[in-house]
């Protein structure tokens, strides 16, 4: 009988603080539906059906996906790594990218097949990637097709720009495309350091060459725990360069790919942005070579890929909130 | 210039009093009339709170409603209500097929009420019974005196009572409609071992009670603010559904009067 059920579920449920869970013994698979009825009725939510019992969350669930800004939400944006392959061999790079790596191309008919489908699926964003991207000569085709859909980035080292590749880029389309180039400091030192002897200078001058092309420039570094006063210099320095806050970015070296050290990375520790590559897909670009951040072999269809991306999130974040609400350490 | 918040008072009946006025603090955050909130273990200390100007708005039960307008004397102003509270009702509960129907019926009977101090499970109920002839020598009373001073609000005394019906200590269960609605709400089927004997006219339980040396036009922005929360808004919805309600409502005052005449007739003090 249902009866004595019931008064269980009132009185245990009303009593529990909202966020928390109950858990209700059930003898039958009657009592679960029974159960989900009441709560869809009541404003509270199943949380976990067990073999004995049913894990009853007090109010409603707050959808994690929701409470994010829109722009950091999963499938917002989308990378793409088109290559491995770079002339650079950062000693912290995420993917283990340099002259030696297998270039793991994503050939110009299946990128636009990708761009097709992350309009579809409502991606709103796109960023690519590498490796240096720019060291594949027909970048600006995969370019072209990218910017006509969506608003797109594009990471580089700004070192390449040469002979045909130069006269490639200044043929590009100013409109929708950010040319997010990298650089670690003020100075030399730290940047040639990770980067390469030389490598400091010669960034310089390609965000110099970029900004007098009139493209839109982003200037992005990445620093390690060595970094000591650079991020302060380095503000500074792109207030001297001009670059409005949505121009530059800071961001940590994380402990993935080439890099010994740095901020370790998991599904549970990022918000993914899903990260497609010739290998498949990944939970987020940081981590593109690492299996366990691997989400999907293929990356059609996109939006299955970015829903189950998705709901992986919303899943754990709700089962922590769960867990970090039942472990009160005061 | 910032806002000097209004000041509410409630009663912590429910750990979810903390979320719940959290929320409408937020809510009322952008709102021309800011809220702070202080909440009180008991009614009869909240009534105190806004009878000294500790607090500029209390929500108040029906029992507080009343001593706080006869404390004040005749100073009170209900200014808001739950859609809920202006359908409330007291419900006996019995056993399917045992045969009762109506209050005449529960002549010489165990009729389980809750605490002394709860408008819903035991000082109305009392009073129709009264109406109808059944005085307290006429029946069995089955008592429990749980949480006094939280006016019935935590339903704690109403799932004791009706468990007591189950536990043939009793044969019908005095119990708020809220709490009756609750049990079924997966549907009818589910409490098919118990009925409904008798059920009570409406009358008005809650209100947002403020004194009438608060600023009316000051109220009058607040109830605004009040009464637009949306039940489609997700997170309106999310307090609404915490509070127990739909819609926020203005509150009329008629529904009051059965709770005033039994507070009369069983002598029930202003003060606690």
């Amino acid at each position: 009988m249902t009866t004595r059920l019931m008064l269980r579920l009132v009185d245990e449920v009303g009593a529990t603080h909202a966020g928390g869970t109950v858990r209700i013994p059930v003898d039958a698979a009657a009592d679960v539906d029974v159960i989900e009825r009441w709560c869809a009725a009541t404003g509270n939510e199943v949380l976990t059906v067990l073999p004995d019992a049913v894990e009853v969350h007090r109010g409603r669930i707050v959808d994690p996906v929701a409470s994010l800004p829109e722009d950091r939400r999963p499938g917002y944006r989308l990378w793409i790594y088109t290559n491995f392959h770079c002339n650079l061999a950062c000693d912290y790079c995420c993917v283990e990218s340099s002259p030696k790596a297998r270039p793991r191309v994503i050939p110009v008919d299946e990128f636009a097949a990708i761009v097709a489908e992350a309009s579809a699926a409502g991606v709103r964003e796109l960023f690519l990637t590498g490796g240096e991207p720019f060291m594949l000569v027909d970048l600006d085709e995969r370019l072209r097709i990218a910017s006509q859909a969506l608003p797109t980035t594009v990471l580089t080292n700004a070192m390449v720009w040469k002979g045909e590749r130069l006269r490639r880029l200044e043929a590009l389309p100013r409109e929708g495309l950010t040319l997010q180039i990298s650089l670690d400091s003020a100075t030399p030192d730290l940047h040639d350091r990770h980067r390469g002897t030389g490598s400091f200078a010669r960034a310089l001058a390609g965000i110099r060459t970029a900004i007098d092309l009139g493209f839109e420039v982003r200037v992005a570094a990445t620093l390690g725990n060595d970094a000591g006063d650079a991020e302060r210099e380095l503000l500074d320095f792109f207030d001297d360069l001009g670059l409005d806050a949505h121009q530059r970015v800071v961001r940590r070296v994380a402990q993935q790919g080439s890099a010994n050290a740095g901020l370790t990375v998991s599904r549970t520790s990022l918000i993914p942005e899903v990260c497609i590559t010739a290998d498949g897909v990944f939970w987020h670009p940081v981590a593109a070579i690492d299996p366990a951040m691997k989400v999907a072999d293929e990356w059609s269809p996109l939006a299955g890929v970015i829903d189950a991306a998705t709901q992986e999130y919303r899943d754990y974040r709700v089962k922590g909130d769960v867990l970090a609400s039942s472990f009160p350490c005061a | 210039m910032t806002q000097t918040p209004i000041v509410v008072g409630a009663v912590a009946y429910t750990a979810n009093v903390v979320p719940i006025w959290e929320g409408i603090k937020e809510y009322f955050a952008e709102s021309p009339t800011p809220i702070d909130f202080v909440l009180y273990s008991n009614y009869e200390r909240q009534v105190d709170a806004l009878l000294a100007g500790h607090v500029d708005l209390a929500w108040n039960t029906n029992v507080a409603w009343v001593r706080t307008q006869r404390q004040s004397g005749g100073h009170a102003v209900a200014l808001a209500t739950r859609d809920t509270d202006l359908v409330f009702k007291t419900l006996m509960i019995g056993r399917a097929g045992s045969g009762l129907d109506g209050l005449a019926s529960l002549t010489g009977k165990r009729v389980a009420l809750g605490s002394r101090d709860s408008g819903q499970a035991r000082i109305l109920p009392l009073h129709f019974l009264a109406r109808e002839g059944i005085s307290t020598d006429d029946i069995e009373l089955v008592i429990f005196d749980s949480d006094v001073g939280k006016h019935g609000d935590t339903g704690r005394s109403d799932l004791d009572a009706i468990r007591a019906v189950l536990d043939e200590e009793a044969d019908v269960a005095a119990v708020g409609i809220n709490t009756w609605q609750n049990l079924n709400a997966a549907g009818d089927d589910t409490m098919s071992d118990l009925e409904v004997v008798w059920e009570s006219e409406p009358y008005n339980h809650c209100n947002f009670t403020a004194l009438d040396s608060f600023d009316p036009e000051r109220a009058e922005a607040w109830v605004a603010t009040l009464l637009a929360m949306d039940w489609e808004n997700p997170s309106h919805r999310r307090i609404l559904e915490l509070e127990g309600l739909r819609k926020w409502e203005r509150a009329e005052l008629t529904g009051y009067q059965s709770l005033i005449q039994a507070m009369d007739e069983q002598a029930i003090s202003d003060h606690w």
